[in-house]
C-alpha cells in the first residue's frame, strides 16, 4: 500500500505512516472525499508521484478519520455517509495540538528544527480540514447547504481555516529544506482549497446580500418627494442589511484577509457589490443616456429624465452609499485602507456616470425655460456636498470625485448665467417694428416679469450661482485675458462685486426690458398712446414687482419711487396730450367772446369742434386698452376731473347764447352726464373700435 | 467689420508662435503661415509617435499602444486642440466666425465633439475593467512568486489567470459562449448561483461591467463611423481659409477616438478597422495615415485570430494575454515540486507579468485623470467656439 518513493519521502514521514498503516489497516472508501479531490487535481495525467500522493492522501486520510473515531464519545450531529465523525472534542484537541505547534513555531527561531515530530498532528490536522471543505463543498453542490445554514459547521471550518492560514505563513518552505517539502506543499494546496470555498460563499452571501428595506424605502422617498422640499438629511433612510449575513461576511472577509487573500476577497466583493447597486439604481430608474442622445432629445422627455437623476442622485449619494459604506466597514473591519478603497471604487464610476449627465446638460442648447431644471440640478449636486465631504475622506482617489463634483456643479452654474446673457440677448435683438395695438402690455413684459417672479423663487441659489461664477471669472481672468483678448470683461467689473450679483443680474435685465419697452413706444405715431402703452407696462411691472417680496426686496425702494413717479409723469403727458386741445375749445378766451360780447359764430365752431374732438377720442380710445382695472378707472376719474367741469361751466355760460330748440340741439351734442359715460367707455379696447387705431 | 472679403483672412491673426494678438487687419501671409505652422505642428508630433514605435529596439518607454505610448497621444491630441483654438478663436472678430463654409462645418465640429465625449467616457469605464485584469494578474503574480512554488499557490495562480483569461474576452472551456469580447465583459450579472461545479471555479473574471458610461445599445464603431461620415476636406479658396484648421482638427479628434477605441476595451467595436480613414496626400496627415494602417492592421490580425472577441489592443494587455496564456499552462499541470526548467521559465514570464501589472499600476490611474482631462477640455472649448457663435449671431456684435 505505501508506494511512497523513497528518495522523496522522508524518513520520519515513512515511519510515520507506516505506523499509522499498521493501527489502521482498512482501505480507503474509493468515494472518500480525499480520493475525489485528489482526482481532480491529478488531471487526467497521473505521474508516479501524484498516484503516490493519491494514495498517500487516502492513508493519511484514513488514518487521521480513525483517530478521530478513537477519541469519538458523541454521536455525531453530522452523520454522512463518509462518515467524518468530528466531535467537538477530538475536534477540539486537534486543534489544541495545531495551535501548541503554532505557538511552538512562534517562538522557535532556530532554522534547522525538523517538523518530524509535529508531522503527525499536522497530518491529522490537514485530513481533517480537508474533509470539512470536502464535504461542505459536497453539500453545498448538492444543494443541501450553505454558509450560514450550519453555524456549528461554519465556525468549526473558519476555526480549521485560521490554522491553515497560520501554518501556511509559519512554514516557510525555504527554513525546513527538503524533507518538509511535500507537507507544506499539502498545507498550501488545503489553504487554497480552504480559501477558494470562502471565496465561494463570501459570493454566494453577496449574491443574497439585499438591503431589507429597500422597498420600503423606496416608497418612503417617493411619498416625501411630492411634498417638495426633502433636502437628504434623513439619517434614518440608509438601507439595512440583514445583520446575520453581515456577520458571516465580516468572518469571511476576515479569515481570507489574514489567509493572505485580500484581492481575491475584494475583487469577489467588487463584482458582486456593484450589481447590487446597479439594480438598486435601475429600480429608479436613471438610466445612463449617451452625451450624444441628450442634445438629440426633446426637452419634455429630458425634463423627465433630469427629475429622475435628481431623485437618483439624491438616493445613491443620499441612502445608498451611506449604507454601502456602512455594510463595507462592517464586513471589513479593522482595515480602513482596504474599505476606502472598496468604497472609492464602488461609487467612482456610478457618481462619474451621474456627473456625465449634468455635463451633457449643461452643454445642452441653452434657452430660458431650461433654467429652472438647471437649478433644480445644481441644487442638487450642492445638496450632496456635505454627504460626499463626510463620506469621502482624505483619499486620494475620493478627491477625483470631489473635484468632478466641483467642476460639474460649476458648469451647470455656468450654463445658468449664459441663459441670462441668452435672456438679455433676446430683448437686445428684437427689433421688430410692430407695436401692441391698443397700448397693452406688450408679450415680452409678461414674459419677462413672470420669469424674474419664477426665477426669484430660486433666489438663494442664484446668487450662489453669481457669486460662484464671479469668482471663477476672476480667477480665470488672467488666462483669459491672454486668451481670448477682452470678450469676457463683461462679468469681471470689480465695483460690482461686493453687491448681489443676482440683485445686479436682475437690475440689468429690467433696465433692458424698460428700454425696449422706450423704444417700443416710439413706434406709436400717436403719443398719447405712446403714454398709455408705458403706463400700462410700467403699472405691470410695478404690480408684479410689489407682488413679489423677492424681486420687491432686490429692486428695493429706490426703484420703485422712481417708476411710481415715471408713471405719474405718463399719465401727465397722456392729459396733455390728449385734452389740453379739447379743453381749448372750452376757454372762455378773446375769440369768443369780444368786449363781453359772445361771438355766437365762434361758439358755434367751439361747440363743433369740441363734439368732434370729444366724438373722435372717445372713438379712438375706447379701443385702446388699459387692464388693470385700478388704472383704467384712474384715468378716467382724472379725465372726468379736467373735462366735465369746464364742459359744465361752458355749457352754463354759453348755452343760453343759442337759441333753443333746433340751434341747441344741433350744437350742445352732449350734456355733462352724457359725458361722464362716454369717459366711462374709454380704454376698454372695444373691438368695433379696433383698426380705428392711429 | 470685416477687412476685407477675402475668405481667406479669416484665418489665424494670432501667430501660435508668438502667441499674441495681432492687429486686426493681419494680413493674408500671415495667416497662411500659421496655418503651415499648424499643420507642420501635427504632422511633427503624430511622427513622433510613429517613431516612438520604431525605436522600441532600444527599449523605448513607450511601445506602440503602450498605456504610455496612448498617454502621450492624449498630450498630442491636447496641444493639438490648444493650437487649434488659438487658430480659430484667438483675437478674431467673432462675426467672421458665422460665415460660409463656417456657419456649416463648426457645428459641425461641435457635433463630433459630443461624440467625441461619449468615445471618453466608454473608455474611461474600458480603463476600469483594465484594472480589473490588473487585479486578477496580481493575484497571479503573487502566488507565482512564493517559492518554492507549491500545488496550492499554482491553482491560485490558475484561478485568477482563468478570470483573467475570460475577462480578455479570451474563451476557454468553461466559457465557450462568448462569442464576442463585449458579451464576455457583461457577461454573469446573476453568477448562477445555487452550486454546480461550473459555479464552482466561476473565476473572478467574469465580472460585469454594470454599465459602460453610455447605454446598452452605444455602439463605439457606430460613433466613429457618425463622426467621420459627414467629413469632407475642403476645396478651392476654403481649403485655405478657417475651414482647413477646423477639417484638421476634425480628423484628429476622429483618429485619436479611434485610436483610444482600438486600444482600450469599449463596447460594441466590431469591424473598428475599415470605420474611418486618414484622407490621403495631405502632407500633415502621412503619420497619422501611417499609424492608422498600422492599427487597423493590428485590429485585423486580433479580429481574425479571434473572430473579433479581444479586449483592446493595449500594449500590456496584449502582454498579459501572451505571458497568462502560458503561465496558465504551466500552473494547469504543475506538480510539487515540479521541474526546474520549467520554473524557471514561468519564474521569468511571472516577473514580465509582474511588469506589466506594475506598468498599469503606474499608468492606468494617470492615463484615467488624461482621459478626463481630454473629455473636459472639449467640453470647455465646445463652450468657447459655441459662445463665439453666439456673440457672431447677435446682430448689434459689438466690433472688438
Amino acid at each position: 500500500m505505501d508506494k511512497a518513493p523513497p528518495e522523496k519521502s522522508s524518513s520520519f514521514a515513512h515511519k510515520d505512516r507506516e505506523a499509522w498503516e499498521e493501527s489502521n489497516p482498512s482501505a480507503a472508501p474509493p468515494d472518500s472525499p480525499a480520493a475525489v479531490e485528489a482526482k481532480v487535481e491529478g488531471d487526467g495525467t497521473p505521474s508516479v508521484n501524484n498516484v503516490d500522493k493519491i494514495e498517500e492522501e487516502k492513508e493519511e486520510k484514513e488514518e487521521g478519520k480513525e483517530a478521530e473515531e478513537s477519541v469519538e464519545a458523541n454521536p455525531p450531529e453530522d452523520a454522512t455517509p463518509k462518515g467524518d465523525d468530528d466531535a467537538p472534542h477530538s475536534f477540539d484537541k486537534i486543534l489544541e495540538d495545531i495551535d501548541n505547534f503554532l505557538s511552538y513555531l512562534a517562538v522557535e527561531t532556530e532554522t534547522n528544527t525538523s517538523l518530524e515530530v509535529h508531522e503527525l498532528s499536522i497530518h491529522r490536522f490537514l485530513d481533517l480540514v480537508q474533509e470539512k471543505v470536502s464535504n461542505y463543498i459536497a453539500d453545498v453542490e448538492e444543494g443541501k447547504s450553505r454558509w450560514g445554514q450550519h453555524p456549528d459547521d461554519d465556525s468549526s471550518i473558519l476555526q480549521a481555516v485560521a490554522r491553515v492560514s497560520k501554518l501556511n505563513a509559519s512554514l516557510d518552505g525555504s527554513k525546513w529544506g527538503e524533507s518538509s517539502g511535500l507537507l507544506i506543499n499539502r498545507v498550501g494546496r488545503i489553504h487554497q482549497q480552504a480559501m477558494a470555498l470562502l471565496e465561494d460563499e463570501f459570493r454566494a452571501l453577496l449574491e443574497d446580500c439585499k438591503p431589507v428595506n429597500v422597498d420600503n424605502n423606496g416608497d418612503e422617498n417617493k411619498d416625501t418627494k411630492q411634498e417638495g422640499d426633502d433636502h437628504v438629511e434623513d439619517g434614518d433612510k440608509s438601507l439595512d442589511y440583514p445583520q446575520d449575513a453581515v456577520s458571516h461576511l465580516n468572518k469571511i472577509a476576515k479569515e481570507m484577509i489574514s489567509g493572505g487573500y485580500e484581492t481575491e476577497c475584494c475583487q469577489v466583493f467588487i463584482l458582486m457589490r456593484r450589481n447590487t447597486i446597479d439594480e438598486l439604481l435601475s429600480k429608479i430608474g436613471f438610466d445612463g443616456i449617451s452625451m450624444d442622445d441628450v442634445q438629440k432629445m426633446h426637452w419634455e422627455s429630458l425634463q423627465r429624465e433630469i427629475t429622475k437623476w435628481v431623485e437618483t442622485l439624491k438616493q445613491s449619494v443620499g441612502v445608498y452609499f451611506p449604507s454601502e459604506l456602512k455594510l463595507i466597514e462592517s464586513v471589513f473591519t479593522g482595515c480602513p485602507d482596504t474599505s476606502a478603497y472598496l468604497f472609492c471604487n464602488l461609487t467612482r464610476s456610478i457618481m462619474i456616470q451621474m456627473l456625465n449627465f449634468a455635463e451633457s446638460i449643461a452643454i445642452s442648447k441653452r434657452s430660458p425655460e431650461k433654467l429652472f431644471k438647471f437649478l433644480d440640478m445644481y441644487e442638487a449636486l450642492r445638496d450632496m456636498d456635505p454627504i460626499i465631504n463626510g463620506l469621502f475622506g482624505e483619499d486620494k482617489g475620493h478627491e477625483f470625485v470631489k473635484s468632478e463634483l466641483v467642476t460639474a456643479r460649476s458648469r451647470l452654474g455656468e450654463a445658468t448665467v449664459s441663459i441670462f446673457c441668452d435672456l438679455e440677448n433676446s430683448i437686445r435683438s428684437d427689433t421688430a417694428k410692430n407695436v401692441v395695438p391698443g397700448g397693452a402690455i406688450h408679450p415680452l413684459t409678461r414674459y419677462i416679469m413672470n420669469y424674474l417672479e419664477l426665477t426669484c423663487e430660486y433666489k438663494d441659489t442664484l446668487e450662489q450661482v453669481f457669486r460662484d461664477h464671479l469668482k471663477i471669472e476672476r480667477a480665470d481672468s488672467n488666462n483669459r485675458a491672454e486668451f481670448q483678448g477682452d470678450n469676457s470683461a463683461q462679468y469681471q467689473d470689480p465695483n460690482e462685486a461686493e453687491k448681489s450679483q443676482f440683485s445686479l443680474q436682475i437690475a440689468k435685465v429690467m433696465d433692458l426690458l424698460d428700454s425696449y419697452l422706450e423704444k417700443k413706444a416710439k413706434l406709436y405715431k400717436d403719443i398719447s398712446l405712446s403714454s398709455i402703452f408705458m403706463m400700462n407696462n410700467g403699472r405691470y411691472i410695478l404690480q408684479k414687482v410689489k407682488g413679489s417680496p423677492q424681486i420687491n426686496e432686490l429692486m428695493g425702494d429706490q426703484w420703485r419711487r422712481k417708476k411710481s413717479s415715471d408713471l405719474r409723469q405718463c399719465h401727465k403727458n397722456y392729459q396733455r396730450e390728449t385734452w389740453n386741445k379739447v379743453l381749448g375749445c372750452l376757454r372762455d378766451d378773446h375769440g369768443l367772446t369780444v368786449n363781453g360780447k359772445v361771438m355766437k359764430p365762434e361758439l358755434k365752431e367751439r361747440f363743433k369742434n369740441f363734439n368732434a374732438m370729444f366724438d373722435e377720442i372717445h372713438k379712438t380710445q375706447s379701443s385702446w386698452v388699459v387692464c388693470d382695472e385700478q388704472l383704467q378707472s384712474e384715468l378716467r376719474v382724472s379725465i372726468s376731473a379736467v373735462v366735465i367741469p369746464a364742459y359744465r361751466s361752458f355749457l352754463g355760460r354759453f348755452a343760453q347764447t343759442l337759441t333753443p330748440g333746433r340751434q341747441s340741439e344741433k350744437y350742445i351734442k352732449y350734456q355733462s352726464d352724457d359725458l361722464e359715460t362716454l369717459i366711462d367707455e374709454l380704454f376698454d379696447g372695444n373691438p368695433a373700435m379696433t383698426g380705428k387705431r392711429k | 467689420m470685416p477687412a476685407t472679403e477675402y475668405q481667406g483672412s479669416f484665418l489665424g491673426r494670432i501667430s501660435i508662435r508668438r502667441n499674441q494678438v495681432v492687429s486686426m487687419d493681419g494680413n493674408h501671409e500671415q495667416e497662411l503661415e500659421d496655418l503651415e505652422i499648424f499643420q507642420k505642428n501635427i504632422s511633427d508630433r503624430f511622427s513622433d509617435l510613429l517613431s516612438d514605435d520604431s525605436s522600441s529596439s532600444s527599449s523605448s518607454s513607450e511601445p506602440f499602444l503602450s498605456i504610455a505610448w496612448v498617454r502621450k497621444l492624449l498630450d498630442v491630441y491636447l496641444c493639438c486642440e490648444a493650437e487649434f483654438k488659438a487658430v480659430l478663436i484667438m483675437g478674431r472678430d467673432p462675426s467672421l466666425i458665422s460665415k460660409p463654409p463656417l456657419d456649416r462645418v463648426l457645428p459641425e465640429l461641435l457635433d463630433r465633439s459630443v461624440k467625441a465625449l461619449d468615445i471618453c467616457n466608454a473608455v474611461m469605464h474600458g480603463v476600469d475593467s483594465v484594472r480589473q485584469c490588473q487585479k486578477l494578474a496580481e493575484i497571479a503574480v503573487a502566488a507565482l512568486e512564493q517559492r518554492p512554488l507549491g500545488e496550492g499557490q499554482a491553482r491560485r495562480a490558475k484561478k485568477a489567470l482563468a478570470g483573467l483569461m475570460t475577462a480578455l474576452g479570451i474563451d476557454d472551456k468553461d466559457s465557450g459562449s462568448h462569442k464576442s469580447t463585449e458579451r464576455a465583459w457583461s457577461f454573469g450579472r446573476r453568477g448562477g448561483c445555487g452550486g454546480g461545479s461550473a459555479a464552482k471555479d466561476r473565476g473572478l473574471g467574469q465580472f460585469r461591467a454594470p454599465s459602460w458610461g453610455v447605454p446598452k445599445n452605444w455602439s463605439a464603431a457606430k460613433q466613429i463611423q457618425s463622426m467621420s461620415s459627414n467629413l469632407v476636406a475642403p476645396r478651392g479658396a476654403d481649403s485655405t481659409g478657417l475651414a482647413m484648421p477646423v477639417y484638421i482638427m476634425s480628423i484628429v479628434t476622429v483618429f485619436v477616438m479611434w485610436a483610444l477605441m482600438a486600444a482600450i476595451p469599449c463596447q460594441e467595436r466590431s469591424g473598428l478597422a475599415s470605420h474611418f480613414q486618414v484622407p490621403r496626400q495631405l502632407g500633415w496627415a502621412q503619420a497619422m495615415m501611417s499609424l492608422h494602417e498600422k492599427i487597423g492592421e493590428e485590429w485585423k490580425k486580433k479580429e481574425k485570430k479571434g473572430s473579433g472577441s479581444f479586449v483592446g489592443l493595449l500594449e500590456e494587455m496584449q502582454r498579459m494575454e501572451k505571458v497568462g496564456h502560458s503561465l496558465m499552462d504551466f500552473a494547469d499541470g504543475f506538480q510539487y515540486p515540479g521541474e526546474a526548467e520549467r520554473l524557471e521559465e514561468a519564474a521569468a514570464q511571472a516577473a514580465e507579468l509582474a511588469e506589466t501589472c506594475r506598468r498599469m499600476e503606474e499608468g492606468l490611474v494617470p492615463l484615467q485623470q488624461q482621459i478626463r482631462e481630454v473629455f473636459h477640455r472639449i467640453v470647455r472649448s465646445r463652450t468657447e467656439v459655441l459662445d463665439v457663435l453666439d456673440q457672431a449671431g447677435k446682430p448689434s456684435a459689438p466690433s472688438v
